[in-house]
């Protein structure tokens, strides 16, 4: 029974997207307002914030790209235990864009507090020593000064899960990342070698333990597999600064291009498609993003998306 | 009455000095405070430090800066602390073991808690003792061996000892206790449990270590500390009156002491009391001939005369008896032969004179294995210091004069990036001081990685993997992929990316080793060939 949660669930998405479509027809038949409401699942959207100013504030674009969105009341509620799941794999100073940057993540963070959140916990299942990482990606001083909860990986927070994936069934799951009201993917966006992009949903590597070196076996499906499984309630991809060679570690500035651009979704596939963009690639050849439409996590088409442009 | 306030001074200051030592030694680690101002870190500019002189017992320790500077000709940073120590010495004796020594702390400790010995046999255990003449013997090895080049006086100076057994085998034991105890708490389904795991480990981390730290011959460094603690049942306080090389150097240096010990033979009952408590079996009782050399200043004696026969006093005559500690001659001349015996048979491995061996891969910043060899203690503070655990203790792989050296072990750790701990805490400088830059941009390499195309999975055709190329450090990457078909196991073709390594980009990090998925010994490795502080060792032209 336990098994068989996540299908379940998908099937009767599946068929609440049938009879709702169904009534949306009706809807559109008999022409009366309240049925129409009450149609189709809601629209995903999709905000792109853009720095265009000279010397904008970062935590400033964070904030409007969110307030496009409808506030982050939308996804936080009163009370609330948020996970932020930044990508912090590396000992690198944030200008090298190896991490999240720190400034998106305290913009975040604070966000959230002020949605009321009871708790805020970042946690990244690090590469390099966690503890450097921390220090060194910055996101140790972001805690200090927002109150926020950081996680060091450790053994003991390791859980063996069920994954209910294609390729991945039970693997050990980061759990601070399960154990959460809300959980925001704060993805940077990364060139990488095999998976072409690390952006969102590969950021879910960085979710979990054990022998994840085996995942690149097949990275596409079980990055997939690790999206479908851990499905944040939303997806800000950092592309204040990407790095466009030597991915996903990078080491040098010159492996880094300024592109002022945040990019929130609810759509893990829709963030990852429109990120892939910004490398000059197209989503359609990008294995995790085309992957991720066919299992239905996302839609790599923008039109079935609420696509929103902000500046500052 | 003040004998017995000196002998509270003591105590207080011998409990002051081994909590500080173990301070230190907690404090050689990774910089706890995740939270602090890393502005500068971020500029690159300023490397990690700690924030705490963890090097300070091995500045005072002379014996460390004797042996250096004998073999290497170089007196170490901060050997003024113990030119200061010697200098009282000459006054007080072997002031260091009473007041100071943490291993001597330990030692008075173990021998005095519910003591094994009581009445006649602790007085008999603690009479002068031919025996206490090879700590003599010992210390003449060590010295002799460095004047031709060889330091082994890690093996057996306290410092280091301590050191090396506290910080990699007991902490670390204990450490996995603890850490079992909490796994075992966070495997329950009761999650009030697993938040009392996760509480106690985050309070015991930081002392005994994050992850399951754990060191090669660890077992056998914690079984000779054991060994040597529990051996003051037998004997109180037997390394230093037996063993001690920096006990027998001290006792050297404060045989024409000033602070002398008086005995007033006519108050005296011969009721044993001084020599049942005196800590270095200096044959405090009136009637014999009392021992400067082996006297620790422990002030015991007089505080338990009950007739008060014995005083120390400061006097500048010159002693009536016994000028020198009894060496005996075979000790002295064994001492010296095999001090010159030792560098020599070191030599004498062929990885040494020869071909270095490929898996010894000193820390980043090392000397040159000669110059190395001839100032590293095998204190074990790099291998504390390490937040990879990556740096081990040498068990054959620099042969046997480079017993417990540390060396890099790839697949327990690796060597971070843009870290340089390990040479900013090295005590004699045998690991240089480096910053990040030296090991990022050169011209520092610790080793060359190379590809075992048999075991490695792309190459070998079972499949595609970059994990190696993923990780590597350096910009632009020296793993490089490139795509090509290979034929499988069954024969069919399949297109994957294959990894190349770029010796010129090299570095010799070994995190390509460490996250390699083929475990135990991995199809990409990291050997000693390409470093550059070997003229010899390198492969490139």
């Amino acid at each position: 029974m336990k098994n068989n949660k996540e299908i379940t669930r998908r099937e009767s998405l599946k068929c609440i997207v049938r009879i709702s479509g169904t009534l949306a027809a009706c809807g559109v038949v008999g022409g009366s307002r309240p049925w129409s409401a009450l149609a189709g699942p809601p629209r995903g959207f999709l905000v792109e914030g853009v720095g265009t100013s000279a010397g904008y504030d970062v935590k400033d674009l964070v904030r409007k790209v969110f307030e496009s969105a409808g506030g982050m009341g939308r996804f936080v509620s009163r009370g609330d235990v948020v996970a932020v799941k930044p990508n912090l794999s590396w000992a690198r100073k944030p200008e090298l864009a190896a991490t999240t940057h720190p400034a998106v993540l305290e913009a975040v963070i604070e966000l959230c507090q002020e949605a009321g959140a009871k708790k805020v916990r970042i946690a990244d299942n690090t590469i390099h020593d966690a503890r450097r990482c921390f220090a060194v990606t910055g996101a140790g001083r972001v805690a200090e000064k927002t109150g926020a909860e950081l996680v060091f990986p450790r053994n003991s927070l390791m859980r063996d899960m069920r994954i209910h994936g294609n390729r991945l069934d039970v693997w050990p799951v980061y759990s601070p990342l399960k154990e959460a009201d809300c959980l925001i993917n704060l993805p940077i966006a990364k060139v990488h070698v095999v998976s072409t992009l690390t952006v969102g949903m590969k950021n879910w590597i960085g979710g979990v333990g054990g022998r994840r070196h085996a995942l690149h076996q097949d990275i596409h499906q079980t990055i997939v597999d690790l999206a479908q499984y851990f499905r944040p309630t939303v997806t800000l991809v950092d592309a204040i600064r990407i790095m466009v060679r030597n991915g996903p570690s990078g080491g040098s500035p010159d492996d880094v291009a300024v592109k002022n651009t945040l990019i929130l979704s609810d759509d893990p596939v829709a963030a990852d498609a429109r990120a892939a963009e910004l490398f000059g690639v197209d989503p359609g050849d990008f294995g995790v993003v085309r992957l991720g439409a066919k299992w239905g996590l996302g839609s790599q088409d923008f039109t079935a998306l609420d696509v929103k442009k902000v500046n500052l | 009455m003040k004998a017995r306030h000196l002998v509270r001074a003591r105590r207080i200051s011998q409990a002051a000095f081994l909590l500080l030592f173990l301070f230190l030694l907690v404090e050689s680690r990774l910089p706890q405070d995740v939270y602090q101002n890393y502005s500068l870190l971020f500029s690159g500019e300023a490397d990690l430090r700690l924030d705490y002189p963890v090097t300070l017992f091995f500045e005072m320790d002379p014996l460390i800066s004797l042996t250096s500077w004998f073999s290497a000709g170089a007196l170490i940073e901060g050997a003024a602390w113990a030119a200061l120590i010697l200098l009282v010495t000459l006054f007080l004796g072997r002031f260091f073991c009473g007041f100071v020594c943490p291993f001597g702390t330990l030692h008075h400790v173990a021998g005095g808690i519910r003591p094994s010995l009581t009445g006649k046999k602790r007085v008999q255990a603690s009479r002068t003792n031919p025996l206490q003449r090879v700590k003599y013997f010992v210390l003449i090895v060590l010295v002799v061996a460095a004047v031709f080049g060889l330091n082994i006086a890690g093996w057996m100076d306290p410092i280091s000892f301590a050191f090396r057994s506290i910080g990699l085998a007991v902490l670390p034991g204990i450490g996995e206790i603890l850490k079992s105890g909490f796994d075992a708490l966070a495997r329950s389904d009761i999650k009030i449990l697993n938040l009392l795991s996760y509480g106690g480990e985050i309070l015991v981390a930081p002392v005994f270590g994050y992850g399951h730290t754990a060191y090669k011959t660890a077992w056998f460094i914690g079984f000779l500390f054991l060994a040597i603690l529990l051996l003051n049942r037998i004997k109180p306080r037997f390394w230093c009156r037996t063993l001690c090389p920096l006990g027998a150097l001290l006792g050297l240096a404060g045989r024409f002491r000033t602070l002398k010990l008086e005995k007033d033979a006519s108050r005296c009952t011969h009721c044993g009391r001084c020599t049942a408590a005196c800590q270095g079996a200096a044959s405090p009782e009136p009637g014999l001939d009392w021992q400067p050399s082996e006297c620790l200043l422990c002030l015991n004696c007089w505080e338990t005369c009950p007739e008060d026969a014995l005083h120390f006093r400061f006097s500048w005559q010159k002693p009536r008896t016994h000028p020198l500690p009894d060496m005996g001659r075979r000790a002295v001349l064994g001492g010296i032969l095999a001090g010159v015996a030792i560098p020599f048979l070191g030599r004498l491995d062929p990885r040494i004179t020869g071909t270095p061996d490929s898996r010894l891969i000193r820390p980043p910043g090392s000397l040159e294995e000669a110059k190395f060899l001839e100032v590293c203690q095998r204190c074990g503070l790099c291998m504390k210091v390490c937040p990879t655990n990556a740096v081990q203790p040498c068990l054959g792989e620099a042969g046997m004069a480079g017993f417990w050296t540390p060396h890099l072990n790839m697949i327990q750790g690796y060597c971070e990036y843009t870290c340089t701990l390990c040479g900013s805490v090295c005590p004699t400088g045998a690991i240089r001081e480096i910053t990040s830059r030296e090991k990022t941009e050169g011209p520092i390499r610790i080793g060359s990685a190379y590809l075992d195309r048999g075991r490695c999975l792309p190459w070998s055709g079972n499949g595609p993997c970059i994990v190696c190329q993923e990780h590597c450090p350096t910009s632009p990457k020296a793993i490089t992929l490139h795509r090509e078909t290979v034929v499988g196991a069954d024969g069919k073709e399949t297109a994957v990316h294959l990894p190349y390594v770029d010796l010129r980009r090299c570095v010799g990090c070994g995190i390509c080793e460490n996250k390699c998925p083929v475990r135990g010994r991995p199809a990409v490795r990291v050997i000693s060939a390409g470093e550059t502080r070997s003229l010899e060792n390198r492969i490139l032209l």
